[in-house]
């Protein structure tokens, strides 16, 4: 087990009392898995990933990674933005290029890394160009890469391809499977979306409203790629829909 | 007729290139003659009407567009009687007060901006300060700091007034709007404070900067004309109209207003050209 979520919980403060946004959410992630994280609007699960990443802090509870207690931002976590968070200043290869210069990797062993992470995410060609000049789908190539260049062990995805029109959104996820099967990193990924959640994932933790935490877990052991069309693959999606559709309060 | 549209194969992407793109190029090219014909036209109606009025109302405080371009021209080519000094001795001794106002400014401005937009601290005890200086008018420091500083220091003084608000302002709200979430991403990829500042808040804060330099030498040169009528010592255009107001020479008066309009024009043309360059060269368009 590498990743250790222990009842974590977050809470906003009000002028009375608290918003609790998550609740009592335990999970444990194992190395190499694909997990998603599905549910809807205002769920708090992009807050719980940002809690993973350390770039928020959580009321209580415990977060582990291999062991070691999660306190603040580390390069052993990579995280993906849905905006894609690009430096708009630095060409492609140095934005992939932008931990290894804060870890003060030497310059060779950078551009080496760099150019094969160009490689693995089908970005050749593009090296020196800007992030203005590519369209969203090869920005957040640039997105993934950039992440994966601090080697981290986990990857933390936000809604990655939530900007992206449907063709693109289908052919990124299928780019994602073959690098995560290239590096076999373990991916959390938040998305709101079933039909990519069972696309992608080994299990999907499907989450309820606020105060939210895990209302139910879906194993998919299923072959990779999966058949959209299939019986079982449009079965599992309805079921899920259907669940998620009972937890959103009529308004 | 329609043109036949061209295919190119890009990444094994067809990409279809229409007739319009074609011509773009001689589109533009029709468009940059239209616009100087037109500014020439402009210009033609205005020194027309400027003729006119001269003729109409014959008063010796608006002399014809004949007599002032004389002016102007004669005033690079001969030396002024009383003073000795061509109108290009007078362009050179502005722009270094300019010059050097703004580069004061420009060296203090940029890092205290840049801090104060980065620190909380240094921003609360800085703020109250500025803000008691900020709404003086520079040209209302031009009388005093001319006795203080003396005529040579004190209209560079003024001017740096005049530019370091307007830059300071500019940078510190250029800090303020730089995108939370690329902090976010920078901290993710392992950035600490001083990396934040030097590899995020400083490159996105370049085209406020820059927008900041534009204004701030706008600025600099309505400075220079009230510093050097109050008093600069060694010429300077602005002494120059001052000068020729006082012995009734208003073709001379208004070939230096020429002057400062070319100077005001070709710095706010040069600093835009330098901007443009710049946010290129930063791939930020």
């Amino acid at each position: 087990m590498m990743l250790s979520i222990e009842k974590l919980r977050k809470a906003f403060p009000l002028e009375e009392g608290e918003l609790v946004a998550i609740e009592d959410f335990t999970l444990d992630v194992k190395k190499g898995e694909f997990i998603c994280i599905l549910g809807p609007s205002g769920c708090g699960k992009t807050t719980i990933l940002r809690i993973i990443a350390g770039l928020d802090t959580q009321t209580s509870g415990k977060i582990s990674l291999d062991g070691k207690i999660i306190k603040g931002p580390g390069s052993d976590r990579g995280m993906v933005f849905q905006e894609f968070a690009l430096f708009p200043w630095r060409s492609v290869r140095k934005n992939i290029e932008f931990g290894m210069e804060l870890r003060k990797v030497p310059v060779k062993t950078r551009h080496e890394t760099s150019q094969k992470l160009i490689e693995l995410v089908g970005l050749e060609g593009f090296e020196d160009a800007h992030p203005h000049e590519l369209s969203g789908g090869m920005k957040q190539r640039v997105g993934i890469a950039r992440a994966l260049a601090n080697e981290p062990d986990i990857l933390l995805m936000d809604e990655p391809f939530g900007a992206l029109d449907a063709q693109t959104r289908n052919m990124m996820q299928k780019e994602l499977l073959r690098i995560w099967e290239e590096t076999k990193k373990t991916v959390v990924f938040i998305t709101h979306s079933v039909d990519e959640a069972v696309f992608l994932a080994d299990r999907i933790v499907v989450m309820g409203e606020r105060p939210s935490s895990i209302t139910e877990i879906y194993d998919i052991p299923w072959e990779r790629p999966r058949e959209r069309a299939s019986m079982e693959f449009a079965n599992l999606r309805k079921e899920i829909l259907a669940k998620l559709e009972m937890m959103v309060r009529p308004e | 007729m329609a043109m036949i549209t061209i295919g190119t194969i890009k990444r094994g992407l067809i990409t279809f290139i229409r007739p319009s793109d074609v011509s773009l190029k001689t589109d533009r090219r029709i468009q940059f003659v239209k616009t100087i014909i037109i500014t020439i036209f402009s210009l033609s109606v205005f020194i027309g009407v400027w003729w006119g009025l001269s003729l109409l109302i014959d008063t010796p405080f608006l002399p014809p567009p004949d007599i002032v371009f004389e002016a102007l021209l004669d005033s690079f080519i001969r030396p002024d009687i009383t003073t000795g000094r061509t109108m290009w001795d007078n362009v050179v001794t502005s722009s270094i007060r300019v010059a050097w106002g703004f580069a004061l400014a420009f060296v203090l401005a940029v890092p205290l901006g840049l801090v104060m937009g980065f620190s909380k601290t240094v921003e609360s005890f800085s703020k109250p300060v500025v803000e008691v200086f900020r709404p003086i008018a520079p040209i209302a420091w031009a009388p005093l700091l001319l006795i203080a500083m003396g005529g040579k220091v004190g209209p560079i003084i003024v001017i740096f007034i005049g530019v370091f608000f307007p830059l300071l302002s500019n940078i510190i709200f250029g800090v303020r709007s730089i995108q939370p979430i690329l902090m976010d991403a920078a901290r993710t990829l392992g950035a600490k404070r001083g990396d934040m500042f030097i590899k995020v808040i400083i490159p996105s804060t370049v085209p406020y900067i820059m927008t900041g330099i534009r204004i701030g030498l706008g600025i600099g040169w309505m400075c220079v004309v009230a510093a050097e009528f109050l008093g600069a010592v060694g010429g300077g255009v602005g002494q120059y109209v001052q000068f020729k107001t006082e012995v009734n020479r208003f073709d001379q008066v208004f070939a230096g207003l020429i002057v400062f309009s070319i100077l005001g024009l070709s710095t706010t043309e040069l600093s835009g050209w330098v901007e443009r360059r710049v946010m290129k060269r930063m791939g930020l368009k």
